[in-house]
């Protein structure tokens, strides 16, 4: 058993450490007080390798495993968290979906310009009524000639107006749930494809949201992704992948509340002491530094499994839950370290907390995650 | 024209450094490429990316564990990487020697060394390598140009700037404002891992300058809040 890093993976690491820290960074706080897309710093981390971190080389990917997602996507996040999420949407779903279940003709056509970053994809399944019950979307593709035909809305769409390829998933048998859902491509600027406003939000301002309406949009029969009712098995299975990515998501931001807290608390003086001599502070520094500890271990065994084949469901479940809540954990109490300076703006830790906030919600709640896990714990039981 | 470009292996910046005894323990300690040579890997790669260069080599001394530069200095843009390897601690005098031997080896005419090296502070490096090949030497550089085969090189003096013309083969020390150096990306480090290293042993070296003691900065010297 073999708990340290690779070498290889440790430089690629440092790179990427400092990379963030000196170009993503300096940009969170006025990136989270005047919200906008940050495309310059996004062309940035196209050059760096880091949108096409799961796809192959021969794609224009790095082609690493899900272990080195984790690893790379936490510095990230610590440096900003609505980077990490463009970048978990693009990496980890179309792109993900692409190399999992594209046709050569779709690879070669969508993948080089996503992994290099020139092109942004998103990820369209969350209606304004249904998010993890797929069998209630209500976005549907009718048969026509030569494709199909699109009419629906979608929510909360991360980089939508932005990104110039969006996987959409819609039903081409309403009668039939979720086996009735199939995966389409469409490009930006597709006729009948419009984008709602900014949603505006608790935090991650930078990563854009925004609404998608589809007024009978024509989709050619080569954009259909994977066979006809396979979209909601194959959303499903890369969720998987998702996940990981979220959870590493997490602990990036865990990781720069609890440095602060740390620093702060051996700077900040009260009664003739640095506050960490207080138990009452000191301990919440050892929860912090524990839990972040714990939920990285189950991230990087979840991702580990993932890249030696094994499906990982429940694992990856139990990681993007333990490092969701621990990151919200986390930054709670570091806005409480700081006290009074932790709920001011001028500082960052109030920034992490509502970062941190939507780690529990998207890519399925801490509720569903939950349901995930007990359903995997009784099957193993049944067994 | 083939370029060398000096690299060398130091402790991180952002490292907490301890004396052991008389000695440093550098023991868990990062290593890194020193930013000083950073400039002349970025400006060699430059070079041959401009047509001007047809390789880059990059060119470290020191103990066998030390290739965190060399490998920086691939993923930046390197073709090669030469080590010297030996574990003596050897004073810049004594370096030079070894490193002209190398630096002819490669067939250079032009050689980068940062115009100080960040662990002792020591600017003799370039200057004695100049020496050791006897070749003419531009030093802390902060804009270089080749014109009809010659170096112009300019550097900052108290009241302004000086500009020297060189003839090749020459050694350039290198500083702050000859460029920006770029970032190794992930596939560059990736495609680092498979460009040719080479470790030469290095033996028979023998130190001019012998460190006899060394002691931690006293504890007591600390700021007072005013």
């Amino acid at each position: 058993m073999d708990f340290a890093l690779p070498d290889d993976l440790i430089e690629l690491q440092q790179a990427v450490r400092e990379f963030a820290q000196r170009e993503i960074q300096p940009l969170a706080a006025e990136l989270d007080r005047r919200p906008r897309y940050p495309w310059a710093s996004l062309r940035k981390m196209g050059a760096m390798g880091l949108l096409g971190i799961l796809t192959p080389e021969a794609y224009g990917g790095l082609g690493l495993g899900h272990l080195a997602y984790a690893v790379l996507l936490e510095e990230v996040a610590a440096a900003d968290a609505s980077h990490a999420t463009i970048a978990a949407v693009t990496n980890g779903m179309p792109q993900a979906l692409l190399v999992a279940h594209g046709s050569d003709a779709q690879r070669q056509r969508w993948l080089p310009r996503l992994a290099r970053g020139e092109w942004i994809g998103a990820f369209c399944l969350t209606e304004a009524h249904a998010g993890s019950d797929a069998a209630a979307l209500r976005s549907r593709a009718d048969r026509v000639a030569g494709g199909y035909r699109l009419n629906g809305s979608k929510a909360w769409i991360t980089s939508g107006g932005e990104a110039q390829l969006y996987l959409v998933l819609a039903k081409t048998e309403p009668e039939a749930g979720a086996r009735g859902v199939s995966a389409f491509l469409l490009e930006k600027g597709t006729p009948g494809l419009a984008f709602g406003a900014p949603e505006p939000k608790m935090g991650q301002h930078a990563a854009i949201a925004t609404g998608l309406t589809f007024e009978d949009v024509f989709v050619p029969a080569d954009q259909r992704l994977g066979a006809e009712g396979q979209g909601f098995v194959m959303a499903m299975a890369a969720l998987d992948g998702g996940r990981v990515g979220i959870a590493a998501q997490a602990l990036g931001i865990a990781r720069a509340a609890f440095e602060a807290a740390a620093r702060y608390a051996g700077e900040r003086e009260a009664f003739g002491q640095p506050i960490r001599e207080f138990q009452g502070v000191g301990f919440k520094i050892a929860d912090m530094a524990t839990r972040i500890e714990a939920a990285r271990l189950l991230t990087l065994r979840a991702a580990w499994l993932m890249d030696r084949g094994f499906r990982a469901t429940k694992e990856v479940s139990m990681a993007k839950l333990a490092a969701s809540e621990t990151a919200n954990f986390v930054c709670d109490a570091a806005v409480q370290v700081f006290g009074g300076y932790g709920y001011s703006a001028d500082y960052p830790v109030e920034r992490y907390l509502r970062d941190a906030r939507v780690t529990t919600i998207y890519e399925g709640t801490s509720e569903v995650q939950r349901i995930v896990i007990a359903r995997q714990v009784h099957r193993e039981l049944g067994r | 024209m083939i370029i060398v470009t000096y690299v060398k292996h130091v402790p991180d910046a952002e490292a907490r450094l301890r004396a052991a005894g008389d000695r440093l323990d550098l023991e868990d300690v990062a290593f890194a490429l020193d930013g000083m040579d950073e400039y002349g890997v970025e400006q060699a790669v430059r070079l041959r990316e401009a047509g001007v260069a047809s390789e880059v080599v990059a060119l470290a001394l020191g103990p066998g564990g030390a290739d965190a530069a060399l490998r920086t200095a691939l993923a930046l843009g390197a073709d090669r990487a030469v080590l010297l390897e030996t574990d003596d601690d050897l004073d810049p005098l004594a370096q030079a020697g070894p490193l002209a031997r190398a630096v002819r080896d490669a067939g250079a005419e032009l050689v980068f060394v940062g115009g100080k090296q960040a662990d002792w502070d020591s600017a003799a490096l370039g200057p004695a390598l100049a020496e050791a090949l006897g070749w003419p030497l531009c030093d802390w550089t902060t804009e270089l140009r080749l014109e009809g085969g010659e170096l112009v090189a300019v550097h900052d003096v108290d009241d302004g700037s000086e500009a020297w013309r060189a003839p090749l083969p020459a050694v350039v020390t290198t500083q702050q404002g000859l460029n920006e150096p770029r970032y190794p990306t992930l596939p560059n480090i990736m495609k680092a891992r498979r460009k040719p290293f080479d470790r030469r042993a290095l033996v028979g070296e023998v130190p001019r300058v012998l460190t006899l003691a060394a002691a931690p900065l006293s504890r007591a010297r600390r700021g007072v809040r005013i």
